[in-house]
This record gives structure tokens, C-alpha cells and sequence, in this order.
């Protein structure tokens, strides 16, 4: 019987007959030809050491790089070469020269972030329609070689202008990155398109300069601990972090009895920790509000006169601009001698719906409480004039004499910075034409027609349509320009973006544009240096904590390939790697800027370095206490209430020479609103930096992605807490659910905005992202962006 | 009762070859559908429904997309192959132990290093090691062919015991937890026959090959004590 059956014998007697039977086909399968291929498992390696997982635990100090105003200190806990927690600073609060770098819950869930099985592991190559999601697995050697070869060839047919590097912040606060990269391949080979401001303050940073010459307007926060009472107009560093110890020293200056106004459409994190009093305002309104602040503080005779008249240029007539006549002045616009229509706190009240004395109340007491700082986030200027919301932030805070005085503060933009290092991975682009940064899907549709009244700089003309993108850990592509719908046909469009490649972490939106989509690294995965925004006195050593996951690549050394590729390998890497630039950037500071600065290996064992200062930097103080012998950088070496230079432009309706309130398109008093009546703005959310980990899913437990509406307006639309409703307006719609709640302001909705763009067949967005909503409609003078202006209407989906 | 005069482990050969061999085919199955030879000459070689008739629906639809395979099939299974497993963006069937296992859903989890540790334990270790996890579906099926490659060369009664043993153990503390998981997620997320009847077949192979398993060493350690 054994010959009727190999497997009888002991078998037949000890297997159940239908596990026998079930065997019986198996036997007769045929070898696999070639077995199972490339085996994977090889014999180990006995050279490396034996470890025990439990016991070998180390703690490196890292930082991310991303686009957030801080920095925190992230300590990776690693284990045989797995990092199995993350912890962050332990420091102990209290000594305020060396503030702790905490992280927020954005920090603690980076090791999800690290781990997650949706990381983007290989280089691929589109193989489907631009923008349906379609990708190969290709080598790192075709994604290189077809990088190069494009580069060459749209550089060679197009020029170099046609050759651009799109706004992106994903990793942008470090010493090298995808975008500094690319730009340095792009000018060592014949140059790229530049582009000019940002996205988060465009409106200010070309604003404030009119008023005071420059955007450092600011003082360090440590100066907030003199003051009397702030007022943080639009500004929410309780979610959107600016400087990571920031709130620390608010709490102090709370504890130091300062009172604290919090100006918002919405009751934020902000107010509700540190505000003694919340002001709803409507969006697009802020001048109205300040025009009548000024109103109040001029007809009770509030003003610091004697600041006004030695310091400022345009405050009344007898401190005018030769040529402008008096009734021009800023005085004359507030009290209505030219218009006919004093900017009364009724007048304001109309408008931005804030009670008359309310307004009264505040601008009594910002006048007469010294010091106060009247602090500007940049939310409010995000808008459609967003210009004036900056320029007038810093009138108000010239006519109360708040400026270059400790404990004050010169509100606009408000940079301020004391401490740097040196960056030593740089390029010299041959090419100087620019662009606004917002404008960059006009650079593609309409390049060559591009004038300076578009803000194009460097050059009369642009010889070519912008037709190759690098799009390097950003999501600038389609998910955070305005009108992602418009910008989706633009990129579908093939003829007209020739070739796009993105690099990021995760699959996003922009990632889906992508003809050649590269793996990047997270900071876990390489050295650098992080770099608070411009308010910290403090930098982070970015420890490379394990090697680079999968086929992952820093991009530093993706385009050293490319370079090498095109012949220019020395001249970009100047045979330094990663970490020799590192090394280098702390050499050369403690060289070149600041000999106290940490060697390396000190800095690198401590993780964080905290710039120490005698005192307070104080915006302006050099100006106001020597004037003689310190003049502002304005034309006239004044304070400019009154701009002659854009007087001169001779478009005073949308940029007049003193800030004004402009009653804004899509803002409360335009007649579209019978159709889209509620204003929808957005705020940067406490789970997401920007669009940032928001495919995270803790994150996501932490602050659901949904719309806030005041039940006044859900009400009348039958709209419930948790309802999901549908948002649109002429350019798009979205899904989302609804948080009803007397948090935020009548007559306005508010989306938190980085949502991943998710459409469905019908090109509807599922996730509630907002850039279906807005508008590509630049800002008159700097052209920049207006996403937070737009009418909408909500219905129940 | 007939008593045989062949040792244990010349008797266990046909049954320890087709086990090998069975878990090449499934490795080949979940391969990226690249070793177009291979994938004809089971065409050619395999009747699905005959072999795999009792691993009930699996083996049916595989029987019938071996059946229809062509270069454009194979084409099509690639991008569906790419997309299941390789990426970009979110996965249809993440091919992760840790990824099932653990609360979070994460890669390089506990258990990837309690797979490792098993690696070690035989002297071997994955190529990419803290590059790529190591609890990977491919691996760990790579792993069983090893362990029953490692039977077949075992002339000592009790080195096999203790290979079978190992083996009985890993499935019950690895692949039988997490592939019913994975099988079902690979089910919900394509209609390529290829996946679903590959799917199927896995999740029954795995639970039958631990059934025979045991039996095989019930009777082997009972022949074992009457010999001794």
C-alpha cells in the first residue's frame, strides 16, 4: 500500500482522512521555476552586535523642519535602531532666557508620522492622466536621469525662465531641503523663475515698509512682560504656534497683571486662555474698527501729539507731503473733512457690528493704558485690501506714541529678529525676473503677458509660460493656492506644464500632480539645524536619528545625482555632504556672527541653543530715542501715516496713501451676499501645520476637521451641531460636518483650513478643503493672496 | 498494522517537499507579478481546482484567472499589485504584521522585532534590515519555506520535531493572527481574481498547513515512543 501512496505508511494512519485527502493534490505541484527569486532573508551578519531590544535604549535629540513659527525639541528614543517613543523638552519652565521648547500634540505624534504604512517608499513615475493618481515603482537611477533630462530640455527649448521652483514649506526651516536644492541645480544650469513673498503675511510685508520702512516692527516677546495691556488683533498663537515659548511669556505678562484683548471673529484658544475680553468682529472689517478707534482716541484729544508731529509724516495737514494737499491727511480722513463721513463708532458699528461704545471703550482705554502693544496676526490680512489691515494696526499705534517704547509695540507686520547662524548651502540665480508667489498659475497660463502691474520685477517681460514645476514638500501645487478647481484644470492641462516633480513624505494632493513623484525623508532621517520663525532667540540641533526609511532620500543628495548627471556634481556639492554643511553652518557662526555660539559636539550633546541678551529688543528704540541719528528707511525718514510713493500710484480707491477701511469684494456690504450670504474664513488649525500630518490620524481625535457656524445661522437653515452640510459658492463645494456654536461670529463660517483636497466623481470635496472656496483675485499692491475673503452659502447635504 | 522499515523522515519527504513547495507558490502569488515564465508555466503546469478543490472558493477563481492569463491580465495585476501593496498614498492590503497588530496601525512595531528575533534565532536576517520592516508578508513566507527546506535535510528525529515545532509556532503566534486581517482587507479592496483567490488560499493553506502540522507531529512524536 505504500507504493499507492507516498504519503501512507505512518501518515495514512495518524492525519484525519481530510487533512490526507487535501494533501494528496498538493504533492503533485510542480517547482516554482526559480524558486521564490531574490531571497531576502541572508545569513546575518555576525559582526553586528548582539543586543538585547530591552536594555540598549538611547535618547536623541531632534527637530522638525516644517513650517510652523517654533521649534521644539523632539527627543527620539531609539532602540536597535527603531525609535519606539518620542519624548520633548523636560526642561523646567521659569527661567525665561531659556524658555523650554516644548511640543505641542502636533510633536508628540511624530513617530506616527515616522511609521506610518502610507509613507511614500520608491521613486515612481506617472503612468496614468496627470493628477488621477497613477504611478509606476522606478528606479532612483530613471527617476534621476528622467529629472535631468527634462530640465535640460525645457531649459533648452523654453529658457530658463520656464523653469520654476513653487512656493513650498513643508521642510523649509532648516539648512538645506528640497527646495534649496533644486534652485541651486536649476542655477547652475542657466537659472529659474524667482518668486517673491509668501503666502502667510504677502499683503503685510509689502504694506508695513510704507509705514515704517521695514517689517521688523516687532520687539522680542520678552518685552511683553512691561506691558499694560495687548491687544492681539487677529492673532491666535494658542493654535498657530509663532514662536514655541511665545504663550509663555503672554502668561507672564498676564500674571503681571497686563489686561488682554483678544480682536476675532472667532472665540479662539487664544481667548479663551488669556483674553479678559473678546471682540467678534466681521471679517474684512478690522479698518472700519480701527479708523474709529482713531476717531475717538483724535476727537477726545487721546493722541501722543508730540510722537505724531516729530516722528510721523501725513497725521494733519501741517505735516503733509509737499504737493499733497492738507485736507489729504490722516486726521482730515478720520474726521470726515474731505469725504464727508466721520469715521464715528456708529459709523464703524454699521459695518463691522462691533457696538459704538465698545469701540469707544477699547480705543479709551489702548490710549490712555501705557504701555500697550497692539499685536497683529495675519489672518485679518489675508483678506481682499489686506494691506490697509497692517498699515492701519501701525497708525493706531503711532497715534498713541506705542512705538519704540518697551512694553508698546509698533503692530504691522511685527518681525523682529536678534539671532541668527550661518546658511551655508546657497545658489546665485543668473535669471532676476520674479514673480509674486501668488501669482504663479497666471506665470503658467499667461506668463509672457505678465507686466510690472502684475508685480512682475526684474524683467519688462518674461520670454516663456512657466512649463517646468518642482514642487519639494509642499502642497502649494493645488491644495493651499486659492481655487484649487481652477488650479486642477490648469495642471491637468499637460501642454502647459510640461513636467512637475514633487517630493514629499505622503501621498497628498499636490503629490498626485506629479509626473515623477520622489520619496522624501523626514527629519528623522538626516541632519539639521531647526530654525525658529524670525521671533526666537533660540535654534535646534536636528539629529540624524535613524537611516532613511525604504528608498526614501534626503533631496540634498537627489539632485547631487541630478547635478551629477548634468555635470555640475562639484560645483553643487562643493564635496560637502549633509552633515559637513551642518558642521560648517556652526563653524562659521561661532566665526562669523557670535563666538558664544556651542562647537559642534556641544551643541549636538545639548540639542537646543538659547541666544542670551541683556534685555528686551525693543522695535524702533534706536529711532525714537535719536532720531537725528536714526531715521526710518521711508523716503522721507519718517514714520509715513501718509505715503507719498503710493500716493504717487495714483490708484487711491484700492491703495491709498493712508490706511483705510475699503469695503471689500466678497465682504458684508457686497451685493453678491443676497446670494452667498455667509463670509467663510479659515484659521490655521491646532492638529495641522498648515496641511501637515493631516492625514494623521491621533491628530485628527485630537481636533476634528470641521466647520464652525453660529446657531443663528444654523438655525435658519435647519442645520444641527454635527450636521453634515454642503458649502459653495461659485468656484467649488464641499462637504463637511458642523460645529454649532456661539464661538464665532454671526454672518460668518469658519473651515479650518489644510484639509486634503478628496474629491469625489463630481469633483465635490469630501474632507471640507477650503481652497475650493477662495479666490485667485490678488490684493491691489501686493498682489497677494485673499483666501480668507469669500462668500458662501451652507445647506444640509 | 504495517510497520515500516523506512525512517521518519524519509516517510515525512513527499509531504515536507509539497509543503515547501506549496508555500513557494503562495510567495510567487504574492509577488509582484513581474516573472511572467513563472506565472504561465502555472498555467500550464497547475490545475487550481483539482489541486486546491478542498481549499474550497480559492482555489476555484484562481483556477479560472490561470486559466484566462494572458500579458495584458498580467499588465492590469501589476498596477492592481502596485496598488494593493507597494503604494503610492494609502494601501489596499498594508503586507505588515505590526500594521494589523498593533493599536495604532504603525510599521517597526513590537512585533516586527519579535520577528526578527526568530530571524536571528536560524542565523539569518533581512536584507534591509531597519530599512524596511521585517515582518512583511513576503518574509515571513520566505521564512516557512526556509524552516520546511530545513525539514527536508533533517535526518535526526528530533531536530525535525523541533524544526515542526517552531514552524507550529509561528503561525499560531504570527501568520494565523494577522492574515485572516490581511486576507480580509485584501477582499474588501479588490476585484482581481488574482488577490481575492490568492487571499483565500492563504488564509485556508495556513490554518490547514497548521492542522497537518500538528498531526504530522502527534504521529511523528507517538511513532517516537514506540520506537524508543
Amino acid at each position: 500500500m505504500s507504493e499507492k501512496h507516498p504519503l501512507t505508511n505512518m501518515l495514512a494512519n495518524k492525519m484525519q482522512r481530510r487533512t490526507f485527502l487535501k494533501w494528496s493534490g498538493a504533492i503533485g505541484l510542480p517547482v516554482i521555476a526559480g524558486g521564490i527569486g531574490t531571497k531576502m532573508l541572508v545569513e546575518r551578519n555576525k559582526e553586528a552586535k548582539a543586543v538585547s531590544t530591552k536594555d540598549n535604549e538611547k535618547i536623541i535629540s531632534t527637530c522638525s523642519v516644517n513650517n510652523c513659527g517654533g521649534r521644539c525639541v523632539i527627543k527620539a528614543h531609539v532602540k536597535d535602531g527603531v525609535v519606539v517613543r518620542v519624548s520633548t523638552d523636560s526642561q523646567e519652565s521659569g527661567d525665561l532666557s531659556t524658555p523650554p521648547l516644548r511640543a505641542c500634540v502636533r510633536g508628540r505624534n511624530y513617530r506616527r508620522m515616522l511609521y506610518h504604512p502610507d509613507r511614500l517608499k520608491y521613486p515612481m513615475k506617472r503612468v496614468g492622466k496627470r493628477g488621477e493618481g497613477k504611478f509606476k515603482r522606478i528606479s532612483w537611477d530613471e527617476a534621476t536621469r528622467t529629472i535631468a533630462s527634462e530640465v535640460k530640455r525645457i531649459g533648452d527649448k523654453y529658457g530658463p525662465e520656464s523653469r520654476y521652483d513653487n512656493y513650498a514649506s513643508g521642510q523649509c526651516w532648516g539648512l538645506h531641503g528640497g527646495s534649496a536644492s533644486v534652485r541651486k541645480l536649476l542655477s547652475l544650469t542657466g537659472g529659474f523663475l524667482n518668486y517673491r513673498n509668501d503666502y502667510s503675511s504677502g499683503a503685510g510685508n509689502v504694506a508695513t515698509p510704507f509705514t515704517y520702512g521695514t517689517n521688523n516692527s516687532g520687539s522680542s516677546f520678552d518685552s511683553l512682560l512691561h506691558s499694560k495691556y495687548i491687544i492681539l488683533w487677529g492673532q491666535n498663537p494658542s493654535e498657530m504656534i509663532f514662536s514655541t515659548p511665545y504663550r509663555e511669556y503672554l502668561m507672564q505678562a498676564k500674571k503681571n497683571g497686563a489686561r488682554i484683548i483678544v480682536i476675532d471673529p472667532r472665540y479662539t484658544d487664544t481667548a479663551i486662555v488669556f483674553a479678559d475680553e473678546w471682540i467678534p468682529i466681521l471679517p474684512t472689517t478690522d479698518n472700519a474698527m480701527m479708523d474709529a478707534m482713531g476717531y475717538v482716541i483724535i476727537t477726545e484729544n487721546l493722541q501722543d501729539q508730540a510722537f505724531l508731529d516729530k516722528y510721523c509724516l501725513g497725521f494733519d495737514g501741517e505735516h503733509m507731503p509737499d504737493g499733497v494737499a492738507k485736507v489729504e491727511s490722516l486726521k482730515s480722513y478720520l474726521l470726515g473733512e474731505n469725504d464727508g463721513t466721520p469715521k464715528t463708532p456708529e459709523w464703524a458699528e454699521k459695518i463691522c457690528q462691533i457696538p459704538a461704545n465698545k469701540i469707544r471703550e477699547i480705543a479709551r482705554e489702548y490710549a490712555k493704558t501705557k504701555p500697550a502693544a497692539l499685536i497683529q496676526g495675519w489672518g485679518p490680512q489675508r483678506h481682499a485690501y489686506g494691506e490697509q489691515i497692517m498699515r492701519g494696526g501701525a497708525q493706531l499705534a503711532c497715534l498713541t506714541g506705542n512705538v519704540g517704547k518697551l512694553g508698546g509695540w509698533a503692530a504691522g507686520t511685527g518681525y523682529w529678529n536678534r539671532s541668527n547662524i550661518v546658511f551655508p548651502f546657497s545658489y546665485d540665480n543668473p535669471v532676476k525676473a520674479s514673480i509674486p508667489c501668488f501669482l504663479w498659475t497666471k506665470a503658467v497660463e499667461m506668463g509672457t503677458e505678465m507686466t510690472a502691474a502684475d508685480g512682475l520685477e526684474g524683467t519688462e517681460r518674461l520670454n516663456t509660460n512657466i512649463k517646468l514645476i518642482f514642487n519639494m514638500a509642499g502642497n502649494m501645487l493645488i491644495n493651499q493656492h486659492a481655487d484649487i478647481n481652477k488650479t486642477r484644470k490648469l495642471l491637468e492641462d499637460e501642454s502647459k506644464v510640461e513636467f512637475i516633480v514633487v517630493s514629499d513624505i505622503f501621498m497628498t494632493p499636490s503629490a498626485k500632480f506629479a509626473d515623477i513623484l520622489l520619496p522624501g525623508t523626514t527629519f528623522f532621517e538626516r541632519y539639521d539645524i531647526g530654525i525658529p520663525w524670525c521671533f526666537g532667540d533660540y535654534v535646534v540641533f536636528g539629529e540624524k536619528t535613524i537611516e532613511p526609511l525604504y528608498e526614501c532620500r534626503d533631496e540634498y543628495d537627489v539632485f547631487a545625482e541630478v547635478a551629477d548627471k548634468l555635470g555640475v556634481k562639484e560645483k553643487y556639492t562643493e564635496g560637502r555632504t549633509i552633515l559637513d554643511l551642518v558642521k560648517e553652518s556652526v563653524e562659521r557662526t561661532r566665526k562669523e556672527l557670535d563666538a558664544t555660539f556651542p562647537t559642534f559636539e556641544d551643541f549636538r550633546q545639548k540639542g537646543v541653543h538659547h541666544f542670551k541678551y541683556d534685555g528686551p529688543l525693543v522695535g524702533f528704540k534706536e529711532q525714537i530715542d535719536d532720531f537725528e541719528n536714526n531715521r526710518f528707511e521711508t523716503p522721507s525718514g519718517k514714520i509715513e501715516l501718509f505715503s507719498k510713493t503710493l500716493w504717487d500710484m495714483n490708484q487711491h480707491d484700492e491703495i491709498p496713501a493712508i490706511a483705510k477701511y475699503i469695503p471689500s469684494w466678497e465682504g458684508p456690504e457686497d451685493p453678491l451676499k443676497a446670494q452667498y450670504p455667509l463670509q467663510l474664513i479659515s484659521w490655521h488649525y491646532k492638529r495641522r501645520c498648515h496641511s501637515t500630518y493631516d492625514n494623521q490620524e491621533w491628530l485628527e481625535e485630537a481636533a476634528k476637521q470641521e466647520m464652525w457656524l453660529n446657531p443663528k445661522d444654523a438655525d435658519k437653515r435647519g442645520i444641527k451641531n454635527g450636521d453634515r452640510v454642503q458649502v459653495f459658492n461659485e468656484r467649488g463645494s464641499l462637504l463637511i460636518d458642523v460645529k454649532v456654536t456661539p464661538r464665532i461670529t454671526p454672518g460668518v463660517a469658519g473651515i479650518p483650513q489644510g484639509a486634503w483636497y478628496t474629491p469625489d466623481t463630481n469633483g465635490q470635496d469630501q474632507r471640507g478643503s477650503v481652497n475650493v472656496l477662495t479666490s485667485q483675485r490678488p490684493t491691489p499692491l501686493a498682489k497677494a493672496t485673499p483666501q480668507l475673503t469669500n462668500l458662501v452659502e451652507v445647506k444640509k447635504a | 498494522m504495517t510497520v515500516t522499515i523506512e525512517p521518519l523522515h524519509i516517510q515525512l519527504q513527499p509531504y515536507l517537499l509539497a509543503r515547501k513547495k506549496f508555500y513557494q507558490l503562495l510567495h510567487l502569488l504574492f509577488s509582484m507579478p513581474a516573472n511572467v515564465d513563472a506565472l504561465f508555466e502555472i498555467k500550464k503546469e497547475v490545475t487550481f481546482k483539482e489541486l486546491l478543490g478542498q481549499l474550497h472558493e480559492g482555489g476555484k477563481i484562481l483556477d479560472d484567472f490561470f486559466q484566462h492569463l494572458n500579458l495584458e491580465q498580467i499588465k492590469r495585476e501589476q498596477q492592481e499589485f502596485q496598488r494593493l501593496f507597494i503604494g503610492p498614498g494609502p494601501l489596499g492590503a498594508p503586507p505588515w504584521e505590526s500594521y494589523y497588530r498593533s493599536r495604532e496601525q504603525l510599521l517597526f512595531e513590537e512585533w516586527t522585532y519579535q520577528i526578527r528575533e526568530r530571524y536571528h534565532r536560524f542565523g539569518l536576517q533581512y536584507c534591509k534590515e531597519n530599512n524596511e520592516p521585517d515582518d512583511h508578508l513576503l518574509l515571513e513566507l520566505e521564512f516557512m519555506v526556509y524552516l520546511s527546506d530545513l525539514c527536508l535535510f533533517a535526518t535526526k528525529d528530533h531536530r525535525l520535531d523541533k524544526l515542526l515545532a517552531t514552524q507550529i509556532s509561528f503561525l499560531e503566534e504570527h501568520l494565523l493572527i494577522w492574515i485572516p486581517y490581511f486576507c480580509e482587507k485584501v477582499i474588501e479592496n479588490t476585484s482581481s481574481q488574482l488577490y481575492l483567490g490568492a487571499a483565500m488560499l492563504l488564509e485556508d493553506f495556513l490554518s490547514f498547513d497548521l492542522e497537518s502540522l500538528v498531526e504530522v507531529r502527534e504521529g511523528l512524536l507517538l511513532c517516537l515512543k514506540n520506537i524508543h
